[in-house]
């Protein structure tokens, strides 16, 4: 049985959370996916990231430069399945369109900026978000921010190796991987519309 | 100097140069170890400085380069301007290497939190000698104990075979993206740099495979990946007129980058420390040479029927405190002797094992003098004699 | 670079913001624009915390309007004003510490070299008189003697503005500021014609009066740095919030400073640079 030190849950978590990384948290390996700072398969995390958004009252996606730009087709193929993702899930499109400083302020209402995340939150009410195509060292200070601030529950689809300081993480994700999760979002409604 | 034309190389999987390649035993210095590491490491750009007792290492880069082993090469104007550089480089999306110890170190503090807090995952060695006032190029550890926060990952060699390896796997576990920090290598000066041994080498046809930079959790600077409305790095504290929580989180992510890399060194070093009859109720806890010479110390101690174990720290930082919380549990007394007059391997102990007044930080020498095994073998003596009066 | 990076991915143009679909569609990138053009096109710089009638933000107006290449240019800068400006720019741009700029492009440069040879890959240093003449002259003068081949460009407000107008290497002797409460007591350093003599190739001093005359000199500065050697401009960039005048007096400011002969505009050209900005103006001559 795997032991969590440090659940990795929604907030608000306090005035300066510490990272999950320095609480133990320890990153998946291939295959595998973290789930509020416990290690499980990658499909028991699509199950439980098809609930969650699907529960959802105001689902999110947050996709990044490196899918929101078309820099090369595997960027194309991947933002191609993402917008499908989010229209599966009924949820609402937030870009994060860059990283910088913005100045004098974010517009909440069009953007998330990850020296900011938790104004675009708390202003649009936003309770579940998915982050994708954003570059992890951003988005990994997004995510601590948000756990910090506000009570979204936050889920991370990364195309590297994945981000302990959101509450669900899958790692490795590209375009399949995202087509993947969308069948597993399908089946799920499917389920609950059936009153399975 | 520059006999020897390049040889073809092959790119390997970094496991198969690692573990797998059949070496050959080579009886060089440790600055020789340098060369033949960066000649098998794929390097791209190399900037150098002089100082005393790197200069070797750096010249040997340069006649690698000659030879057509590094795409580019130059000599720096000083310690800050070379790691500014080397910054601007590894920006850039190139594999960088570079080295310097002692005031040049100090020279390029500033360097180090900003390589680090920038997300570089540059190599850089550092062979260790004094700090003035006054000079000494001699063999000194304490440069080691201003580095220790700046955020870069910190191996710590105890032979010319160490630095070979510790070499070649620091670029790899720089580079892994949930990493992705600048690592120093440090040695101790002259005992490694100059001094000769055996030191088991791979053939020199295979090389590691090339830094891509698409893999950075942050975007090169080439115009050639978004976004494009991008500084690295701006002043977060203005975003919407003030953001400070965005500062704290960007360093908690330096620090949490940190952690991760537990996983990778655990991999291709075997762990952060390696132990020897770790359950013996003396314990030499030591880096760098002061593990040889505790080696030898041990060996005397052995012949006499003292029974002493011996914990050999290899990475700094992170540091391995479970580790070391765990290993320490039965001793009886923490022996930990250092090259440097603050001691501060001692009070990394210190401050993560249960009751620290079981450390002795001693022996302690610095400025360029000497640990001969009989000071560690009388500290050794010492303390078996205060535990039994006890 | 490879101009999809500034392409929206399909289905995603709807929701990215407005000054971003701007930047896409009527964006400089491969246009081959010139401050002629301002006013005709999205610039590349966005919002920005600069004072009102600062001679820097407009001279950043004017040199990124002249960029030869912006889709294949990276920015170096420093901490002060201009990395405050420079953060808004739709350029990739550095800026790491206080006075490194240069030692930072000389990397930077070398690398792009090593990764796209034989492709045009500018590296221009735009930073504050206090980065490239006072703290980062080592750094600045050893690029320029080991001949990198990139453009500096200094924003000359002649004191350090950022941190509340203290005096620099730049100031005028005698003027009064922070931290030389009795006047400056040595002159303004002589920077171009120490360039000059440290192996810039191409030298020029102006100010932003004449945004034309600025745009040219940007242009030939990189340009020749591609080909040559390092190029240097000083721009004067009159600052009302440290030297206390109105905003709306900074252009008056530069006028009456080239007129009076305490910022004289002039060129230096090596040999080799003259051939070549004269074998430039014969090829726009002849195609009109």
């Amino acid at each position: 049985m795997q032991k969590v030190d440090y659940p990795v849950l929604a907030g608000p978590e306090g005035y300066l959370p510490p990272s999950a990384a320095s609480m133990g948290v320890v990153l998946p390996d291939k295959g595998e996916a973290l789930v509020e700072g416990k290690i499980v398969t990658e499909e028991e995390a699509m199950e439980v990231i098809a609930d969650k958004l699907l529960s959802a009252k105001n689902p999110t996606f947050f996709p990044g430069p490196l899918i929101l730009w078309a820099w090369n087709e595997k960027a194309v193929e991947k933002a191609k399945a993402v917008k499908e993702l989010a229209e599966v899930v009924g949820a609402k499109i937030i870009p994060m369109p860059d990283y910088r400083p913005k100045y004098p302020m974010i517009n909440y209402r069009e953007e998330i900026n990850p020296n900011h995340p938790n104004l675009t939150i708390w202003h649009n009410k936003i309770d579940t978000c998915v982050f994708v195509g954003v570059h992890c060292h951003y988005a990994n200070v997004a995510l601590k921010i948000i756990r910090g601030g506000t009570n979204c529950y936050t889920i991370a689809l990364c195309g590297e190796y994945g981000h302990e300081d959101a509450m669900i993480t899958l790692r490795d994700v590209q375009a399949r991987e995202v087509r993947r999760l969308t069948e597993a979002i399908k089946r799920v409604k499917t389920e609950r519309e059936d009153g399975r | 100097m520059t006999e020897g034309k390049v040889v073809e190389q092959k790119i390997v999987e970094p496991e198969y140069l690692f573990f797998e390649a059949k070496r050959e035993p080579r009886f060089i210095t440790g600055s020789e170890a340098v060369r033949e590491a960066i000649k098998r490491a794929n390097v791209d750009l190399a900037i150098s400085y002089p100082i005393t007792p790197q200069s070797e290492s750096m010249h040997l880069v340069g006649y690698i380069y000659a030879q057509g082993y590094l795409k580019d090469y130059y000599r720096g104007e000083d310690e800050l301007g070379v790691m500014s550089a080397v910054a601007g480089a590894s920006m850039g999306g190139v594999r960088v290497f570079t080295a310097t110890g002692g005031p040049g170190t100090l020279r390029a503090f500033e360097m180090f939190p900003t390589w680090a807090g920038a997300r570089l995952p540059i190599v850089c060695a550092f062979f260790c000698r004094g700090i003035n006032s006054p000079l000494t190029i001699q063999p000194d550890t304490i440069e080691i104990g201003f580095m220790l926060d700046t955020g870069m990952l910190i191996f710590h060699v105890e032979t010319a075979q160490d630095l070979f390896d510790m070499l070649l796997k620091a670029f790899i576990i720089a580079e892994e993206p949930d990493v992705h920090l600048p690592i120093g290598v440090f040695a101790d000066g002259f005992f490694i740099t100059h001094t000769r041994e055996l030191v088991e080498i791979p053939p020199e046809d295979i090389k590691l495979p090339p830094y891509d930079p698409y893999k950075s959790p942050m975007p090169v600077m080439d115009m050639e990946t978004p976004p494009v409305r991008q500084m690295r790095d701006p002043f977060v504290m203005k975003s919407n007129f003030i953001s400070y929580a965005a500062h704290a989180s960007w360093q908690q992510e330096v620090r949490a980058a940190g952690e991760r890399a537990r996983k990778h060194i655990n991999k291709y070093l075997g762990g952060l420390l390696e132990t020897e009859n770790e359950d013996a109720d003396i314990l030499i806890i030591a880096s760098g040479t002061a593990v040889s010479q505790s080696r030898e110390a041990i060996i005397r101690a052995n012949r006499e029927g003292i029974s002493v174990g011996l914990v050999k720290v290899k990475v700094l930082r992170p540091f391995p405190c479970q580790e070391i919380k765990t290993i320490t549990r039965k001793a009886k007394v923490i022996i930990i002797p250092e090259f440097n007059i603050i001691g501060w391997l001692a009070r990394e102990v210190s401050s993560v094992i249960e009751d620290n007044s079981r450390v002795v930080g001693a022996p302690r020498v610095f400025g360029g003098m000497t640990m001969p095994p009989e000071l560690i073998l009388d500290e050794i003596k010492k303390q078996r004699f205060l535990l039994a009066n006890k | 670079m490879s101009v999809d990076i500034i392409k929206i991915s399909p289905g995603f143009e709807e929701i990215m913001p407005e000054d971003y679909r701007d930047l896409v569609n009527n964006g400089s990138y491969g246009k081959g624009f010139s401050v002629s053009e301002l006013g005709t096109f999205k610039e590349l710089i966005e919002e920005h915390p600069l004072c009102a009638g600062c001679g820097l933000a407009l001279s950043l107006r004017f040199i990124l309007a002249s960029l030869p290449d912006p889709e294949d240019t990276v920015i170096v800068g420093t901490t002060g004003c201009n990395s405050l400006a420079e953060a808004q720019v739709a350029i990739h741009n550095i800026h790491s510490i206080f006075g490194n700029q240069n030692a930072v492009a000389t990397g930077l440069k070398r690398a792009l070299e090593i990764r796209f040879p034989g492709r045009t890959k500018d590296v221009v240093v735009m930073a504050g008189d206090g980065g490239v003449g006072d703290i980062g002259l080592g750094t600045t003068m050893h690029s320029w003697l080991r001949g990198e081949k990139f453009t500096t460009i200094m924003f000359d407000n002649e004191a350090y503005a950022n941190t509340g107008g203290q005096e620099s290497g730049m100031s005028c002797e005698g003027t009064v500021l922070n931290m030389a409460p009795t006047g400056k007591k040595f002159p303004k350093i002589p920077l171009p014609e120490i360039a000059r003599d440290a192996g810039c190739v191409y030298t020029a001093v102006v100010t932003p009066s004449n945004p034309k005359r600025l745009g040219k000199m940007v242009r030939q500065a990189i340009l020749i740095a591609r080909e040559l050697g390092p190029s240097y401009i000083q721009i004067y960039c009159p600052c009302p919030t440290n030297y206390k005048f109105k905003p709306s007096e900074s252009i008056k400011r530069a006028k009456e400073k080239e007129k009076d002969g305490s910022y004289p505009v002039r060129e230096y050209f090596s040999p080799k640079a003259k051939e070549f900005v004269e074998r430039l103006e014969k090829r726009v001559n002849e195609t009109g």
